[in-house]
């Protein structure tokens, strides 16, 4: 009798391991990724590093189901290693139907239009470095939850997210509190290059949560709003963002931070883009949830990009920042995919 | 000028026609530049009938996937293979396939639901010709 129960365990798990098979071989799996490496002079000093290490997987697990997962190694000082590994995203999309998709996992937070399309991929960055506002964490770069995305509608070509998450403070396994982060986005593509796009975020910040490594003593509302340009057009690219983020505690009432930053290029030859990018910071006095530190910086940079997998930048970046004062800064980078 | 003329006429003269192919299941029998532009951008995603639509492309560095990336994306052919990573990367659309040879693609067109592809001469597959604004070719 036990013989028989194995038997047909072993059946069953024979044409599990079958079907399973054949999923695989109909299945299409892509790994990719994103690697660079950096020179800097600062300070009288030169140095040489590693950036982050990048590997995506896509995968069409059916006509309807497809999964994107996203891994990042970098130096981190206080791992014994000295490297950890986070996971980017894990998003596992289902089509319901023409353009409109349901998505559920870890996103980047589809608030603008940098932190959308880049993100971790250096090798389509057109600058070295994210812009300020990323540094200074004024956006919940992803969030773990669901939303529904649709695009391309129209001659307009109109483009939608919206996104339920566990929200600032959150675990990737667990929310730390009761309330919901909301992300609204719409965008429109109205002539080639051209992407207009605009987008609310909405959260409740409980006190206790944990937030630019130290932890919140009081609940904070926060609502960003961002609006966002972007034009990347036979030998023009501009790119500019705005952040306007209010956030509001019992004690303190609102505070306003504007952040934004503007990026334009010029492609002189075929590879050669000579480009510039200004940041700007400004929180209002008073300030508690976010640092304050106004700052304005302005990059000036050259991108030679060999091919599509391989770019090289120099970069010359001035700062102007209330915690560090005036600082300047020459860096190399030298950016691919795989 | 003459000889800048006869350059241009020379350039012209060597760019090769482009076919639109696709397999019976989908795509509909006509359909204007501007949808296949769409279709071939990752903008549309499915056909009418639901069918998930499969892009087909030469590889950027032969010729035909040179003109194709010329007349369909006016980009080079370096650039499409960055649009396309980026959108892959971005999550927005699934990646194209791309082949060495127009009689592999023509075959994988012929057997895949919901594929379409671009090739400069067709070798009489089961694929279907589809008319570009009423045009074979373009």
């Amino acid at each position: 009798m036990k013989l028989k129960v194995v038997f047909i365990k072993s059946l069953f798990a024979f044409f599990m391991l079958l079907l399973f098979a054949a999923k695989l071989e109909a299945q299409s799996t892509q790994i990719r990724g994103f690697a660079e490496a950096l020179a800097g002079y600062q300070q009288d000093k030169l140095s040489f590093g590693l950036g982050e290490q990048d590997l995506f997987i896509t995968s069409e697990l059916s006509d309807k189901v497809s999964f994107l997962g996203e891994s990042v190694f970098k130096y981190t000082g206080n791992s014994p290693t000295y490297f950890d590994v986070s996971i980017e995203r894990i998003v596992i999309k289902y089509n319901i139907k023409g353009n409109n998709n349901f998505l559920i996992g870890k996103h980047h937070t589809p608030i603008n239009y940098w932190n959308d399309t880049y993100h971790h991929g250096r090798v389509f960055f057109p600058t070295i470095y994210r812009p300020a506002l990323f540094a200074a964490d004024i956006i919940p770069l992803h969030t773990t939850g669901i939303s529904f995305q649709g695009h391309d509608f129209g001659k307009i070509k109109f483009g939608y997210d919206l996104m339920i998450g566990n929200g600032i403070g959150s675990s990737d396994v667990a929310d730390n509190d009761k309330y919901k982060s909301v992300t609204a986005a719409i965008h429109i593509k109205p002539a080639d290059g051209l992407r207009l796009g605009a987008s609310w975020y909405n959260d409740h910040i409980s006190e206790g949560a944990s937030m630019h490594g130290e932890t919140i003593n009081y609940d904070v509302k926060q609502n960003l709003i961002t609006g966002s340009v972007a034009y990347f057009h036979n030998k023009i690219e501009v790119l500019s963002e705005a952040t306007l983020a209010m956030n509001h505690t019992d004690t303190t009432g609102t505070q306003n931070t504007i952040a934004a930053y503007f990026y334009a290029g010029y492609k002189i030859k075929e590879k050669w883009v000579p480009y510039i990018r200004i940041d700007y910071l400004k929180y209002e006095e008073g300030e508690v949830y976010y640092h304050n530190n106004n700052t304005t910086a302005f990059v000036g940079g050259l991108r030679y990009q060999i091919n599509y997998l391989a770019v090289i930048k120099v970069e010359y970046e001035h700062d102007d920042q209330h915690a560090t004062g005036l600082t300047d800064k020459y860096t190399m980078q030298f950016a691919i995919g795989f | 000028m003459v000889l800048f003329a006869f350059s241009v006429f020379v350039l012209n003269a060597q760019d090769p026609s482009l076919t639109v192919i696709a397999n019976s299941k989908g795509a509909p029998a006509e359909l204007k530049f501007a949808e296949l532009k769409s279709i071939l951008k990752g903008e549309k995603q499915r056909w009418p009938d639901g069918t998930k639509i499969l892009i087909c492309l030469m590889k950027t560095n032969t010729a035909a996937g040179t003109t194709t990336s010329r007349k369909v994306y006016n980009m080079s052919g370096d650039d499409v293979n960055k649009f396309w990573l980026a959108l892959v990367f971005q999550g927005k659309a699934p990646a194209p396939s791309f082949f060495n040879s127009m009689s592999e693609l023509e075959t994988f067109v012929a057997q895949n639901s919901g594929a379409i592809g671009v090739v400069t001469q067709t070798t009489g597959t089961e694929a279907k010709t589809i008319s570009i604004d009423g045009k074979k070719t373009f």
